[in-house]
């Protein structure tokens, strides 16, 4: 709500945004990223999600009007003197392994697991990964308004344990990251979803991705260090930080890089998922963030008919809140997520369909009572003002018509707004029936592609890397 | 032979990012202040440092030094190892925000406190009380901008009350206000500290009192558990097995020898004048020997308030002709002080209540007692519930 704030402000509008007891310390850090320290808040007393409507009254009368009055009559205080930070080059440190690592996590640069010391030399190869000089401005990232360039994206990549050829991958996340599309600014947000990054093109072979058995599973450098370096990019440069910019309320680890299993793919003649998102370049990465998933173990079936009931039911029980991004906040951007197995894959094309067949099958089954769609999104949770009924939003446009087909509310009504918004990808062991679903987090990390673009010298350059 | 020490920065970051010691170094150069802190704001702009030194104890005292981070006085380098066993012995996680500490605006996190409190010399079983000290301080009410940016000589008193005194040894007794009591000392001391790297009270460049007073390196004490009437924070609301600290105002520490009437003389006197302007709540230190007298010819706290409210009053003529009254306008003394010069003189403060009453000292027979008159508005006496792990 801040940041609504912040574009008023700047356009000469006096605000006042409330903000309850326990995001002080993030309003005050956010108003600062968005460029306006000084942003007036006001004052909820504890959380407004467990007073009674008495409660509430005192509270808001008693502290918050004031602070209201108050940040609407007076002038804002005035942003005060720039942050001081090392330039690119410096040397920060210099010491043994364990002092670097010690260094580096005592001061919130690490994440709790050793880290390759980014020296000036192997920053220096990973440079040689990009055409782009070091100081090329990627974008500008909230919440701590840091640039992101190909520099900090080579030392955060040293960080993580990537291998210099991997750097054009890194550059093409970052891209991601800064896309306005993707909304990286809710990264730290109270749900605390996390990124799962998808890789499509050559790259996966070429850098020895697995893309097989254990294919979300820590263990091979090309996923591993890649997943883990999207963390420390979100923490270094972006600045989300634990206790502080960060509110996720349980959060998860960092997730590796999925690889998708394209010879499967092309076996069947699926498209990849970087296509359906509309990028055709050689290689692509897409980043969407995920509140949580599952396995779904042991499909049975050899047709279609058997196999997308248990499929679908799969991606309706991950999803309950989410459902605020069918048709609440966002109407509409709600993607989730099915993996696919390749032996699954290829049992579901066999019975007929293609990806495109396939999603709307599942179009049709992925449905819940709009009685319970309504109950997520107005009754158990408190996220989309006024309650309206589905057919209120449909009414009113923010929706598709099929969610108001009749007044039953035991009407069968689906998770997502269209077919097309399912992401189907295809990884994992190629010979067990087993899928895996994510519920997704909506506009708050919405799918975003980018193609990954190699340098001109990229053959030889590989090749020296591989000869090292 | 070279050894190292990992030290944490005590230095104030605003919420905004900025360093504080940027606008100090900034402050000192225009004032000339350099020779007191030539390193100010060089430091690396980071949570730790290692320092690397064949004496690294001493290097830390010589780079905090010239950087500005003490108060004269050698400090204990806040290494993190030190830092964690006292932020093991608050009730609050290590990046819980107390608040930003006026004027500079530096975030108390629990964590910078905890660093100061190592640099004062506390020991860990002391921070619970450092940490229910800053929070008073961060209170609005008491005004931390006024008191750290002032010309007046004010500096922040606390007094804990509670089983927890006794068990941290916070004196009480003989000296109570005195050297010689290692947690009177430092728990004060981390208070100042606190104003000092994450407020930024640097004396003369931000903070403009024109003398000072020995109660800003520390003024600490304990109320005395044995005195005949209840404690001090039984009368603000707690209970007695509560340990609370009260935070005021203390422009200083005035020594008054005998009983009520020389109190009262010292009360009524020019040392007053800011306290009746900004209607403050000066403190008066009791002898336990007078307390222990006087109850037992039936005397109540009330009544001694009573009586140093009716007996200690300022000659209207003293007001007329005071420096003071000459140089604020008319309109800003309180109208109960107004109202009484009419009645000939004026009383410390406007009500008995406003008096704060402490029972501490030596049990001697030529009874000492003390008067703290206060200054600044809004007139405060805050307390705190000291929450142990």
């Amino acid at each position: 709500m801040l940041r609504a704030s912040a574009v008023a402000e700047r356009a000469g509008v006096p605000t006042a945004s409330l903000v309850c007891e326990g995001f002080r310390g993030q309003a005050a850090t956010t108003a600062t990223g968005l460029g306006l320290p000084g942003l007036p808040t006001a004052l909820v007393p504890g959380h407004v999600d467990v007073q009674s409507a008495e409660e509430l009254r005192r509270n808001v009368a008693s502290v918050t009007v004031d602070a209201v009055i108050r940040n609407l009559t007076e002038a804002p205080a005035r942003v005060g003197a720039a942050v001081v930070e090392p330039k690119p080059a410096d040397i920060v440190f210099e010491g043994d392994l364990d002092e670097v690592n010690r260094f580096f996590y005592e001061n919130d640069w690490g994440d709790g697991l050793p880290i390759v010391p980014p020296t000036p030399d192997r920053v220096a190869e990973f440079l040689r990964f990009s055409d782009r000089p070091g100081e090329t401005a990627l974008g500008v990232l909230l919440p701590d308004r840091r640039r992101a360039t190909i520099w900090n994206v080579a030392v955060n990549g040293v960080m993580a344990g990537c291998r210099p050829e991997y750097m054009p991958i890194l550059v093409a996340l970052v891209e991601a990251m800064a896309d306005p599309r993707y909304g990286v600014e809710h990264s730290g947000n109270t749900p605390g979803a996390e990124t799962l990054i998808i890789l499509n093109g050559p790259l996966i072979k070429e850098l020895g991705f697995n893309y097989e058995q254990g294919a979300l599973r820590d263990g091979v450098q090309a996923n591993t260090s890649i997943g883990r370096f999207w963390r420390l990019y979100l923490r270094n440069v972006a600045g989300f930080l634990h206790h502080r910019t960060d509110k996720g309320t349980f959060g998860n680890t960092w997730r590796v890089v999925l690889a998708e299993n394209e010879d499967a793919l092309r076996r069947i003649g699926w498209t990849t998922i970087a296509a359906d998102e509309g990028v055709l370049a050689d290689n692509a990465v897409t980043i969407a963030r995920y509140t949580g998933g599952g396995v779904i173990a042991s499909v049975f079936g050899n047709t279609p008919d058997r196999m997308l009931p248990y499929l679908a039911d799969s991606l309706v029980t991950k999803v309950g809140w989410e459902l605020l991004f069918t048709v609440g906040m966002g109407a509409g951007s709600q993607r989730p997520l099915l993996i696919l197995s390749p032996i699954l894959a290829e049992t579901l094309a066999r019975g007929g369909l293609d990806k495109q067949q396939l999603k709307e099958r599942l179009f049709e089954l992925v449905r819940i009572p709009a009685a319970k769609l309504e109950r997520y999104v107005g009754e158990w949770t408190n996220l989309v003002p006024g309650r309206p009924t589905l057919t209120e939003l449909v009414k009113s446009g923010q929706i598709p018509a099929l969610f108001a087909e009749s007044d039953d509310p035991e009407r069968l009504v689906p998770i997502v707004c269209r077919a097309e918004d399912l992401m189907i990808a295809v990884s994992g062991d190629p010979l067990r029936t087993n899928a895996y679903a994510f519920a997704h987090n909506g506009i708050l990390g919405f799918p975003t592609t980018k193609p990954v673009r190699l340098p001109a010298e990229w053959p030889r350059l590989l090749r020296e890397a591989r000869a090292r | 032979m070279e050894s190292s020490l990992w030290v944490l920065v005590p230095a104030g970051q605003r919420a905004s990012g900025e360093w504080i010691d940027d606008t100090l170094r900034a402050r000192a150069e225009e004032k000339g202040l350099l020779a007191r802190s030539p390193r100010a704001a060089e430091f690396p702009r980071q949570r730790v440092e290692l320092i690397r030194d064949a004496d690294p104890v001493a290097a830390v005292n010589r780079l905090y030094r010239e950087r500005g981070w003490t108060d004269g006085l050698p400090i204990v380098p806040p290494t993190i190892g030190r830092v964690d066993e006292m932020v093991a012995e608050g009730s609050l996680e290590r990046h819980a925000v107390l608040g930003e500490v006026e004027p500079l605006g530096g975030v108390a996190t629990v964590e910078k406190v905890a660093a100061n409190a190592v640099l004062a010399g506390c020991e860990p079983a002391h921070f619970p009380v450092v940490l229910a000290a800053v929070q008073a301080l961060l209170d609005p009410a008491f005004n931390l901008r006024g008191v750290q940016t002032t010309d007046e000589n004010v500096a922040p008193l606390l007094v804990v009350n509670g089983p927890l005194a006794a068990r941290l040894g916070i004196n009480a007794g003989w000296g109570a206000l005195g050297p010689g009591w290692p947690a009177n000392a430092a728990i004060g001391r981390a208070a100042h500290l606190v104003m000092h790297n994450l407020g930024g009270g640097w004396p003369g460049a931000v903070s403009f009192a024109g003398l000072g007073q020995p109660g800003r390196y520390t003024l600490c004490l304990a109320e005395r558990d044995d005195s005949p009437w209840p404690p001090l924070h039984v009368e603000q609301g707690y209970r007695v097995d509560q340990s609370t600290v009260t935070l005021l105002r203390a422009e200083t520490v005035i020594n008054v020898t005998g009983g009520l009437d020389e109190l009262a003389s010292v009360m009524g006197s020019a040392a007053s004048l800011f306290g009746i302007l900004h209607g403050g709540k000066p403190t008066v230190i009791l002898s336990p020997f007078t307390a222990r007298r006087l109850a037992g010819e039936g005397w109540t706290r009330e009544r001694v308030r009573r009586e140093l409210f009716a007996r200690g009053r300022l000659p209207a003529d003293t007001w007329r002709r005071s420096w003071i009254h000459a140089t604020v306008r008319a309109s800003d003394w309180p109208d109960w002080a107004i109202a009484a010069v009419a009645s000939g003189a004026i009383p410390a403060v406007g009500e008995p209540d406003d008096i704060t009453l402490v029972v501490a000292g030596a049990e001697l027979p030529i009874p000492q007692h003390a008067y703290c008159p206060s200054w600044g508005h809004p007139p405060c006496r805050i307390t705190r519930e000291i929450v142990s792990r």
